[in-house]
């Protein structure tokens, strides 16, 4: 953590000449790592797909086709049909986006929650600070992914009930963070002279804390996202997932182990594409870090 | 003396987080819509009793409420519930009223725990020479590819690496390594290796770190200088001294194969605990659900208290 606080008050040094001098810097540093580039590149393409994936998708996800089941990859069908017909390639679209909705808005809820408590415990400290740090050693003792999945059972398994049920237990560690980078800062000279003209916490927090600590909360949110797009589909082995039809790269990696030697194409493009992606948030998640405290990294 | 003291302290704490936990989820459970009387199957089954004969259905209802307890007042049930777990009194599950949890357990825990110990000793075998050899080979293409495939390990959840064997084994090289069933040793490789991918991508680039960090110690330089040879300097000064930072990181990590082994031992099809555990909170199966989200954390819990005496017996400068 040492090294997260020094980096981010070297940046402060350096904001005072130039407003985007860190950013410029990073994306520099960011730019030499080729893995990080090509997993930026196929993080983007996932994005898009993912907007884009209903207008382009062959097939309507519910559409199953009886005269063509289990076929392998064809013209018709590039990455073949499952057992009731459906267009592999159709629900691997609609996959990206069922997958990307979820993880990306449980991602923002811990996140969310994480910088509201993290910042409150930081700036208020006292009583605040310690019921919050409980809470986050509570929350740091047991996997989130047994929270999330008694949440499933409370909530249910539509897009609003996963994000709440993998996002609420996942703020713990984005507090954490946040309200070290907080105490690193609030006995710094900036703040003081902030507080001696007056300012308000809310004013200092938002005005001087919060651009200074973007950098560490990219990192923390690139490699949340893969986090929750696993755990997602690791609700659905446990038939947590999200409710089918709408399909979900775990429920397709559920059901395809049990015909896996007749059709294994039912698995190798939803395995591999989800490999591939995780592998690619993870690389680019990894460059952030690397461009943002270089001193943490290799 | 201290180290007594320090386990009962930690000891006492595990066990108010178990209650804790358990008290929560039994809430959720409590306040979810739903029950196992009303889960698909079960609702289907009783569904012309309820129709012909809606007065042995409420009967049948009932008796069932009042076997496991759930007639009572919700405190009493989280009282009950929770101290029967803690005194290991699991009791029957519902989806399987014959057998006691405890008698499943004591057939699938075992199964588990090998995986999960197999996985720790592999990680620890193969990550930290890993990491060792990335430190001492520093910024070179070696140190890059251990990298790499280090985080390439640590991106792919267990589930997916398991499906991805799976292919592998079943459908491009079938016949080599058996990829379902529970019987020979050959069965647990595959569920192993796909449990360690991420412990040692962690392993190797914890150790790697640390091993960086304490070859920069004066002492190193030192031992160096009164003419220490090159392999004794690295394994007694260097690895030795950067084990113990390695282990209060890795030791968590651990804790949480336990989480995973559930998940590939639904894929290989090997009857541990993820077999019982797999439609516990799916069908709302109370008894076995709390004893599920007990035994997962008093797993992980323990798993950390042991990672810190370890730290204590293996670094003289930590005082429990």
């Amino acid at each position: 953590m040492a090294s997260t606080v020094a980096a981010t008050q070297g940046s402060v040094a350096v904001r005072k000449k130039n407003r985007n001098r860190p950013f410029v810097q990073g994306w520099r540093r960011f730019s030499r790592n080729r893995l990080a580039v090509a997993g930026l590149a196929w993080v983007a393409l996932f994005f898009i797909a993912g907007i884009i994936g209903p207008w382009v998708a062959p097939y309507d996800y519910r559409f199953g086709d009886f005269l063509a089941i289990n076929q392998g990859p064809s013209w018709h069908h590039i990455f073949g049909t499952d057992n009731v017909g459906h267009d592999m390639f159709s629900q691997i679209l609609f996959s990206i986006r069922s997958a990307l909705v979820v993880a990306v808005g449980a991602t923002l809820v811990s996140f969310v929650i994480g910088i509201v408590l993290g910042l409150w415990a930081g700036l208020t400290g006292g009583i605040a600070d310690a019921v919050i740090m409980r809470g986050v050693d509570f929350m740091m003792t047991l996997p989130g992914f047994l929270f999330a999945l008694i949440l499933v059972v409370l909530l249910g398994r539509g897009y609003w009930s996963l994000i709440l049920a993998i996002g609420i237990p996942g703020w713990a560690g984005y507090a954490r963070l946040i309200r070290s980078l907080v105490l690193g800062m609030r006995n710094g000279e900036m703040v003081e002279a902030a507080t001696a003209l007056g300012a308000s916490r809310a004013h200092i927090a938002r005005r001087y804390m919060l651009p200074n600590v973007i950098g560490s909360m990219a990192v923390s949110l690139a490699f949340g996202i893969p986090g929750d797009l696993a755990q997602i589909a690791g609700l659905s082995i446990f038939g947590m997932g999200l409710q089918p039809p709408i399909p979900s790269f775990g429920n397709m990696l559920a059901q395809a182990g049990d015909n896996i030697l007749g059709f294994p194409w039912l698995l190798y493009f939803p395995a591999g594409i989800f490999a591939i992606t995780l592998l690619s948030f993870l690389f680019v998640a990894d460059g952030l870090q690397e461009a943002f405290h270089p001193k943490g990294g290799r | 003396m201290a180290v007594a003291k320090f386990v009962v302290k930690r000891f006492v704490q595990i066990v108010i987080t178990l209650i804790l936990v358990m008290t929560v989820s039994y809430i959720l459970m409590y306040y979810s819509p739903g029950g196992f009387m009303h889960t698909t199957v079960m609702a289907t089954a009783l569904a012309p009793l309820q129709s012909q004969n809606p007065v042995l259905y409420q009967q049948v209802m009932d008796q069932f409420q009042s076997r496991y307890g759930l007639n009572l007042p919700l405190w009493q049930q989280i009282v009950k519930y929770v101290w029967h777990t803690l005194t290991f009194d699991f009791g029957n599950s519902m989806q399987n009223p014959s057998l006691t949890i405890m008698s499943q357990l004591k057939q699938t825990l075992p199964v588990s725990a090998l995986l999960a110990f197999g996985s720790v000793v592999l990680s620890v075998v193969v990550g930290v020479p890993l990491g060792i050899t990335a430190a001492l080979k520093r910024n070179t293409w070696i140190d890059y590819v251990v990298g790499t495939v280090s985080l390439a390990g640590q991106a792919i959840p267990s589930f997916v690496l398991a499906v991805l064997m799976v292919l592998l084994f079943g459908v491009v090289f079938p016949g080599i390594l058996p990829i379902a069933g529970w019987g020979s040793w050959k069965d647990a490789v595959l569920p192993v290796v796909c449990l360690s991918a991420a412990n040692i991508g962690v392993v190797a680039r914890y150790m790697r770190g640390s091993l960086i960090e304490t070859l920069r110690h004066d002492y190193i330089r030192t031992a160096k200088a009164k003419g220490v040879k090159y392999w004794p300097l690295i394994l007694r000064h260097g690895v030795k001294n950067s084990l113990t930072a390695m282990i209060t990181v890795v030791g968590p990590q651990f804790a949480f194969t336990v989480m995973g082994t559930i998940w590939v031992e639904q894929i290989f099809g090997i009857p541990g605990l993820g077999k019982v555990m797999q439609t516990a909170f799916t069908s709302f199966d109370y008894p076995l659900a709390i004893t599920s989200v007990f035994l997962l954390g008093s797993m992980i819990m323990i798993m950390n208290l042991l990672v810190d005496i370890l730290y204590a017996l293996i670094d003289p400068r930590v005082k429990l």
